[in-house]
């Protein structure tokens, strides 16, 4: 037998081994053995074994803590916060049960007291099937209505739009998402244009012009506020929707095809259980829209007196019921709660689902054939309904004298630029009227210090979180800025109303002023401002701070040179979609702007409160027209899809 | 250059947790290009932060020379950017909104260097890592060597006394690993700097270090310079972390007499004064070989195996040998003109033995006794 390398070593070695003879055995320790020998075992005796006293660990780590800014700013923030949002929702939650101003004779007690007469009323007396659960089957019907529709339009055309060849697929995934864009009451104002009947007073609709009279239930209440939710979440489904979908592997799919599955069983069997998750995320948060949606019920379910939960909750408002107001919002903020609960249930169980392969993503289009024009068409139809109808009949409501008689002397732009108008109070055009320009300014001011603010505030909410040695600050900072999130605008806006209306220690009655407004719709922006800046310091990571820190840049010098510098696309983000969901807001605002507050959201529906049809349309054609603008800009600055910005 | 030194240092996430790093004493001399060296998770990268100051104590102590830079017990902490040292991240982590010229100066524009001083340095760093021609490139422009090169020009800018290295080649591909190892090492000479230096990769360690710190689970297992740390390694962590292929280890703690763990525990009889206390035996499949029964070198440890396996590896080819129970592995340099399913016997030298004892410390009495009927050569 013969080995090659038998018995000796083999010539080329790579590493010459040392011989331990030679080596005299250097150092080599042992270290749990008795010999083992310390560096400094001299000095060994300095340090005593004992653990360092509570003192000495206390006054490290305060000594670390105070080295730098970031944990005072958190706390400041923290503080902040505390007061903008736990506060006065705390002061609802105890207006609930104590007695209000202006009710102790009624009830036979003192103010403040307390007392359960107002849970009572809403939920238990006669009258709560009026103030609580009419409105609240109402609200579910309605919800699950619009859910129901939007899934059954929005899910194939999300599939059409992420996975098939049908025409313009590029151009519909972008044109299907407008309707998302536009303030929900935009449709609600179209609808009006176009079925109002004789119920409520002012210019008819236009099938009654052209002599036919539309039923209630076509005009008003539950089935066209159902429609116009529907159509206004669509984009939801298709977003969310349409997201999983490009996610989803199509090896997955092509394995199932390889053992033999038909079509329709891959689409069943194993699409449809793997989508489920991200299908019911959509909904469930349709539901949370819908439940805090103002305009649309207020617009179209008034004049039948079909109530949801936020009418009603805005009627208690108007009529001074603040304590039956706490406890309705109450009401909402708990069904909001319970909601998002379920969502974030959902979320988590869509993770267990790894259907996102890393590499190994391929996204195969389906062929549709002859299908192809049927399915562009089915597409073209939902965009004209969705988009092109309404801001239509928008459009030439504002441009016609008469509703619905298309004749060409009908056709005015008086409406617009017009002067000595032929009507009560509003005597001019609508762009040469001053109320709307000091709403529009009102707007752009209040909504843009808001999100200027939030923005900022949120990228520090973000940093403080990455950067504090104090982890509790971090998780109460995240925690309480992503509380109104769970708190639907209309109730957070009764929170506000009920800590600012009066004076309170040094704070001056707030209710009235742009002061109010601005801080509401603040705290009402931090959920999206400090997730905005939390994912962006997050992304950033520690490590480009920390460089320059090694290098010898201070706090200050590195917040100017490298922090902020690196963070301004998204903190220009973070600003700019607060900003256009701002602008296109009515719930938080409707209860805590008055006339001399006005924002353009406001400023409509006072007219449409006034039936100024022409100038209402007009007034939320602008605002539509700017809030599509600043989407499209939002997109082009920071290179982004819409769907990150789903949130506002 | 300054020393550094850990004393006693710890340093703990949470009051319940585990230790990130626990008792950490360690010198880091002058000059020395020293390597951290462990599986992810054992506190290597913990320690350098806190070297670096962004990691705070939980308790003990860091001394830069007779400086003493952060101390729970004397309430002392200096931050990192008064600490003068240079690091190096994983991530590289350069600037993304300046250029390669800003990325290398930022760190004498702060120390208010002097214009042409200033350029003049750069441009020596700049040339130095062969990058000075992407200066005004942005960090997104460059390859993933390119960056590492600016990351290391912008620490060496402010020519550091200590450059700290957290697993800088980690993100490289193979062939410009290669490169960077080279280029430390002329970094080292050229700058005369202390480097520490954090890798889990036990080749970068071997190849670049001067010395060679051995973590695990937060604790230190062995200091020594390469070779210390592969001829005798400490216990049966070390010893079993590094080498590839892995040493080959014998589990000498059951009870059973026969097979390959009946033979070594006969013949480590001889060597030791009883078997107890012997836990396992470690041989490096280098200093395995294989032999004809009657060609065993005498006084060597040897058994019969059949070779189940040849794996090529280019250039050096990995046996697999089945002992009685427990297979082994060798590697040899030259091509084994070898069948497979070939009976044999491998045997080893007394002095390649590595030998553990129960808590897995190297037996110091076996190598002794080996080392005393050694004849000297």
């Amino acid at each position: 037998m013969v080995f090659s390398g038998k018995g000796t070593r083999p010539q080329g070695r790579r590493r010459a081994r040392v011989s331990p003879e030679t080596q005299g055995w250097p150092d080599m320790r042992p270290l749990s053995s008795p010999t083992r020998d310390v560096p400094f075992a001299g000095e060994r005796g300095a340090i005593a074994p004992s653990p360092p006293t509570t003192f000495q660990r206390l006054r490290y780590r305060l000594k670390i803590s105070l080295r730098e800014p970031t944990t005072v700013i958190g706390i400041v923030t923290a503080l902040l916060f505390a007061y903008l949002i736990v506060v006065p929702i705390v002061s609802m939650l105890t207006d609930a049960v104590h007695v209000q101003f202006g009710d102790e004779r009624r009830i036979g007690r003192p103010f403040g007291e307390l007392t359960l007469y107002y849970l009572n009323r809403a939920f238990l007396a006669p009258i709560s099937t009026a103030l609580f659960w009419t409105p609240l089957l109402n609200t579910l019907s309605v919800a699950f209505g619009a859910i129901l529709l939007s899934f059954l339009v929005g899910a194939p055309l999300a599939w059409l739009v992420s996975r098939t060849d049908m025409f313009g697929r590029k151009w519909f995934a972008t044109a299907l998402i407008v309707p998302y864009m536009l303030p929900a009451w935009t449709f609600a104002l179209a609808w009006t244009t176009l079925f109002k009947n004789r119920t409520v007073g002012g210019q008819p609709g236009w099938i009654e012009a052209l002599g036919f009279t539309p039923p209630d239930w076509l005009a008003y209440g539950r089935v066209p506020i159902t429609v116009v939710l529907a159509l206004h979440y669509t984009p939801f489904i298709i977003l969310l929707f349409g997201t999983a979908l490009r996610r989803f592997d199509s090896q997955l799919e092509d394995s199932a095809r390889i053992l033999g599955a038909r079509q329709y069983q891959v689409a069943w069997r194993i699409i449809l259980p793997l989508m489920r998750p991200a299908l019911l995320s959509a909904m469930v948060l349709i539901f949370a829209k819908c439940l805090g949606e103002f305009g649309v019920p207020y617009v179209l379910g008034l004049p039948v007196k079909f109530e949801v939960l936020s009418t009603s909750l805005f009627r208690s408002i108007s009529s001074r019921q603040s304590g039956v107001a706490a406890v309705l919002a109450g009401a909402i903020m708990l069904i909001g709660i319970i909601t998002l609960l379920i969502d974030a249930r959902l979320v988590k169980e869509a993770r267990r689902f790894v259907t996102v392969g890393s590499k190994g993503t391929m996204n195969r289009l389906t062929r549709l054939g002859r299908m192809r024009i049927l399915a562009t068409l089915f597409a073209a139809t939902v965009f004209m309904l969705s988009v092109g109808l309404p801001l239509l009949t928008l459009f030439l409501s504002t441009v016609m004298e008469v509703p619905g008689r298309f004749a060409l002397d009908n056709f005015t732009l008086n409406y617009w630029i017009g002067r000595d108008l032929d009507s009560v109070a509003l005597r001019t055009g609508i762009l040469l009227s001053p109320d709307l320009w000091s709403a529009a300014w009102n707007t752009l001011w209040i909504v843009g210090l808001a999100s200027i603010t939030s923005g900022l505030l949120g990228l520090l909410v973000g940093y403080v979180t990455v950067r504090t040695p104090f982890r509790p600050l971090a998780t109460f900072l995240r925690q309480v800025t992503f509380l109104p999130y769970l708190v639907p605008g209309i109730a957070f806006a009764t929170a506000y109303l009920s800590l600012f209306a009066v004076q309170r220690g040094p704070v001056p009655a707030l209710y009235g002023t742009s002061a109010i407004l601005m801080l509401a719709l603040m705290a009402d922006q931090m959920p999206y401002a400090s997730r905005a800046g939390v994912s962006a310091m997050m992304q950033l990571g520690k490590d480009p701070e920390e460089a320059a820190q090694v290098a010898g840049a201070g706090w200050f010098r590195r917040m100017l040179s490298i922090v902020i510098p690196i963070q301004k696309g998204s903190l220009v983000t973070g600003i700019l979609l607060p900003f256009i969901s701002g602008i296109k807001g009515l719930s938080l605002f409707v209860v805590l702007a008055v006339p001399s507050t006005d924002v353009l959201t406001t400023f409509s529906m006072r007219l449409v409160d006034y039936h100024y049809t022409q100038a209402a349309n007009a007034v939320v054609l602008i605002v539509a027209g700017i809030a599509y603008a600043g989407t499209l800009a939002a997109q082009k600055l920071t290179r982004t899809n819409i769907a990150e910005g789903l949130g506002g | 250059m300054p020393t550094i030194t850990l004393r006693d240092a710890q340093k703990s996430y949470g009051t319940n947790a585990a230790n990130a790093v626990s008792n950490l004493d360690l010198e880091i001399g002058d000059g020395e290009f020293m390597c951290l060296l462990g599986p992810s998770g054992c506190g290597k990268t913990t320690t350098l932060r806190m070297i670096a100051g962004l990691e705070n104590l939980s308790d003990g102590e860091i001394r830069i020379g007779e400086r003493v830079v952060d101390s729970v017990r004397q309430g002392v902490f200096v931050p990192p950017e008064k600490r003068e040292m240079g690091l190096v991240f994983q991530s590289y982590a350069l600037w993304p909104h300046l250029t390669i010229e800003h990325n290398t100066d930022f760190g004498l524009r702060l120390r208010k260097v002097p214009k042409a001083e200033r350029e003049a340095q750069v441009e020596r760093v700049m040339r130095a890592l062969d990058i000075e021609k992407y200066r005004h490139r942005y960090p997104s422009q460059l390859s993933g060597g390119q960056q590492q090169r600016v990351a290391l020009a912008r620490m060496l800018a402010v020519n550091p006394g200590i450059l700290l290295l957290d697993e800088p080649l980690s993100n490289l591909d193979a062939r410009l690993r290669l490169e960077m190892r080279a280029e430390l090492k002329r970094i080292h000479r050229e700058f005369n700097t202390t480097i520490v230096f954090v890798t889990h990769d036990q080749w970068e360690a071997m190849t670049l270090a001067t010395k060679i710190a051995v973590m695990n689970e937060g604790s230190l297992q062995q200091l020594g310079t390469p070779n210390e740390i592969y001829d005798l390694p400490a216990n049966r962590f070390v010893a079993e972390f590094v080498g590839s292929p892995p040493i080959n280890i014998l589990g000498l703690n059951g009870p059973d007499g026969s097979g390959l763990a009946g033979a070594a525990r006969q013949y480590l009889a001889r060597w030791h004064s009883g078997p107890e206390g012997i836990g396992s035996l470690g041989i490096r499949p280098e200093a395995l070989h294989l032999a004809r029964s009657d060609e065993i070198p005498e006084g060597s440890f040897s058994g019969p195996v059949e070779v189940t396996g040849i794996l090529p590896t280019g250039g050096s080819w990995i046996l697999e040998l089945a002992g009685e129970g427990d297979p082994l592995f060798m590697t040899m340099h030259e091509a084994p003109e070898i069948d497979l399913g070939t009976k044999a016997h491998f045997w080893a030298k007394p002095e390649a033995l590595h030998v553990f004892d129960t808590k897995g410390q190297r037996s110091t009495a076996f190598d002794r006794n080996v080392r005393r009927s050694t004849p000297t050569q």
